[in-house]
């Protein structure tokens, strides 16, 4: 698979498809929608889908698609480029999130949650085929959240198509299984090839599965914890195992949106107690700044 | 959940990010290294930062002022600075750091030499003041002189110190007019870009907010009389600007509707259409509110339910 589109630039997203087969503008066609990397810690989540005309869904069996969970690395890489030949009647696209994307969607002021980010780029590549032309009659998706709610959402955005949420879509439903062949096959060979954008000289790629729990990964995370910037981008930085670290080892940062308690936030301004409004006037010796100087925060210094 | 954030107190710097103008910083001569000094703050009466810049008989007098928000950084060449202060340093008129001095010794009611006058055990660097450049060419705006065998003699001048700074609130306000600068009561944003230039704010509002200006450099007496002098009206008490209190006032007047309230009766009045949401309303507004209190219901009186 060429990820080259990508790699170019890995710190957004990208989109990379198939040519749209002809049989798939004229015919009724339906649709797999999955993703891979939604758990790990390091690298990329890519959306996947698959698609084509109903009347060709048996063709695909022949092509022998199963959940990718059951296949090898390399068995799920012959089997992309099976899909990949069958030019003719399948197509595919993939939306590739960089773990920077990742990162700062959930972490910026108006926090978008990860199902969220799902949901809209499961939305996107399904318009992105009824632009392409595709005749869309059924999709099919692997849910994400709760499977009826999701369902309800999707059939709102695209009447007149069906649509099926199912736990396990990927081992139900053969489409499925290939729009995840595709997105697996797409992140396991960016996370191998991944070109840091940091300097960080002879990096060590033993990082393991890229999942929280594995210990590889960890001590991965531990070696390249830098004290002032945390991670290099290839790291989900809204991810606990991350932030966990870099809490307890890295610099510690504020900003502006922190949650602070009340009490924090008035001993930090040094504000006035309540009761000092109620004492005596006078005898306040402290004279107010001129506007001029506060609205623009401007202060004398005492010392340096 | 991570712990909470524990803040550390902030410690001692030895670099500062500073902007100040090329000639100050100019140390083609040695003895020309700017230094900061702390000397007495005319408004405060206590300690300040300022700047003495160049030597000989060119020293200039800078004031430091420091812009200070939270959550601020620098990343300065290779590292970072935990202070992410900016320091400006600006020139500034010596005579409003004498000035003290001389209102002090006008009390003994003698002329004396100048070097008698600006002294000071806590601070002992304003003895430099006087050699800034201009500091006794321009002291006679404040003080009655008398030379005497060469040896010049001052006595402070309150009617001429009270003109000297009344020129100053005067170019003051030019250069608020200049630069556009909001003088009014009402609160402006800066960045909300104005079709029309209000042309609400007075003369009188400019000379307030340029007497104010200038009362960061004069003691709070000198204000007062400054303001008087301006004859500017009283600076209201900071108990007027609280809110009024909730109690009614009792009075002698009849009692009468604070509002007329009879023009929504008429059939002129149309309810206005609903105003347009933003996008944070209409997303408010969205929310499932199902089996939620309403605001006001946590406001009516308890006593029936607890009646039941």
């Amino acid at each position: 698979m060429d990820t080259s589109a990508f790699d170019a630039d890995n710190s957004v997203s990208c989109l990379l498809s198939s040519i749209v087969p002809d049989v798939c503008k004229t015919e009724d066609c339906c649709l797999g929608i999955d993703e891979a990397g939604r758990g790990p810690v390091l690298g990329p989540m890519v959306y996947g889908i698959c698609f084509c005309p109903i009347s060709k869904k048996e063709d695909l069996k022949g092509l022998k698609v199963a959940d990718s969970k059951t296949l090898s690395e390399s068995e799920r890489e012959n089997l992309f480029q099976n899909l990949d030949d069958a030019k003719s009647f399948v197509g595919w696209a993939l939306r590739i999130l960089s773990p920077n994307t990742i990162s700062t969607s959930m972490l910026q002021r108006t926090k978008c949650n990860l199902n969220t980010l799902s949901h809209d780029t499961a939305i996107g590549l399904v318009q992105f085929a009824l632009d392409s032309g595709v005749q869309l009659k059924e999709v099919f998706v692997d849910t994400v959240g709760p499977a009826e709610k999701y369902e309800e959402k999707l059939s709102k955005l695209f009447p007149g198509i069906e649509v099926t949420v199912r736990p396990k879509a990927d081992s139900l439903f053969p489409i499925v299984s290939a729009a995840s062949i595709c997105a697996k096959v797409a992140r396991d060979h960016i996370v191998k090839n991944w070109k840091f954008a940091e300097d960080l000289g002879d990096i060590d790629t033993e990082y393991g599965s890229g999942y929280p729990n594995d210990p590889k990964t960890k001590a991965w995370l531990l070696k390249y914890l830098d004290p002032v910037f945390g991670y290099p981008q290839f790291v989900r930085f809204s991810w606990s195992t991350a932030q966990t670290l870099i809490d307890s080892k890295a610099v510690t940062v504020h900003w502006d949106d922190d949650e602070e308690d009340g009490e924090q936030a008035a001993q930090r301004l040094a504000n006035r107690s309540v009761l000092s409004y109620f004492g005596a006037p006078g005898g306040v010796n402290n004279k107010q700044t001129h506007r001029f100087f506060t609205e623009r925060r401007l202060k004398s210094m005492d010392t340096l | 959940m991570p712990p909470k954030k524990k803040r550390m107190p902030n410690v001692q710097n030895n670099s500062w990010v500073v902007i100040a103008a090329d000639s100050v910083i100019d140390i083609q001569m040695k003895e020309n290294d700017p230094t900061f000094v702390r000397l007495r703050n005319p408004a405060t009466d206590a300690g300040s930062l300022y700047m003495l810049s160049g030597g000989g008989g060119n020293v200039q007098l800078h004031e430091v002022k420091a812009f200070e928000e939270d959550f601020r950084s620098w990343f300065v060449g290779q590292s970072v600075q935990r202070d992410g202060r900016l320091l400006f340093v600006t020139p500034m008129d010596p005579l409003y750091l004498i000035l003290p001095y001389l209102i002090k010794s006008a009390k003994e009611g003698k002329f004396q030499p100048a070097d008698q006058m600006v002294m000071d055990e806590e601070f002992p660097a304003c003895s430099r003041l006087l050699s800034c450049t201009r500091s006794l060419a321009s002291m006679h705006h404040v003080v009655d002189e008398k030379e005497v065998g060469g040896l010049k003699f001052h006595r402070y001048n309150q009617d001429k110190t009270l003109a000297w700074l009344k020129k100053k609130v005067e170019k003051t306000v030019l250069v608020l007019k200049k630069k556009n600068i909001s003088v009014g009561e009402g609160v402006q944003s800066s960045s909300y870009i104005r079709v029309k230039m209000d042309s609400e704010s007075s003369n009188e509002d400019y000379l307030g907010y340029a007497h104010g200006l200038i009362s960061e450099y004069i003691s709070k007496d000198l204000s007062k009389e400054l303001r008087q002098h301006l004859q500017l009206p009283e600076i209201t008490s900071p108990k007027e600007t609280e809110p009024p209190s909730k109690k009614r006032k009792l009075s002698d007047k009849p009692v009468e509707a604070g509002e007329d309230y009879t023009k929504f009766n008429s059939g002129e009045f149309a309810r206005k259409p609903p105003k347009k949401m933003t996008a944070a309303q209409k997303n408010l507004a969205k929310v499932d509110k199902s089996g939620m209190k309403t605001m006001s219901s946590f406001f009516r009186p308890k006593v029936k339910e607890e009646k039941k």
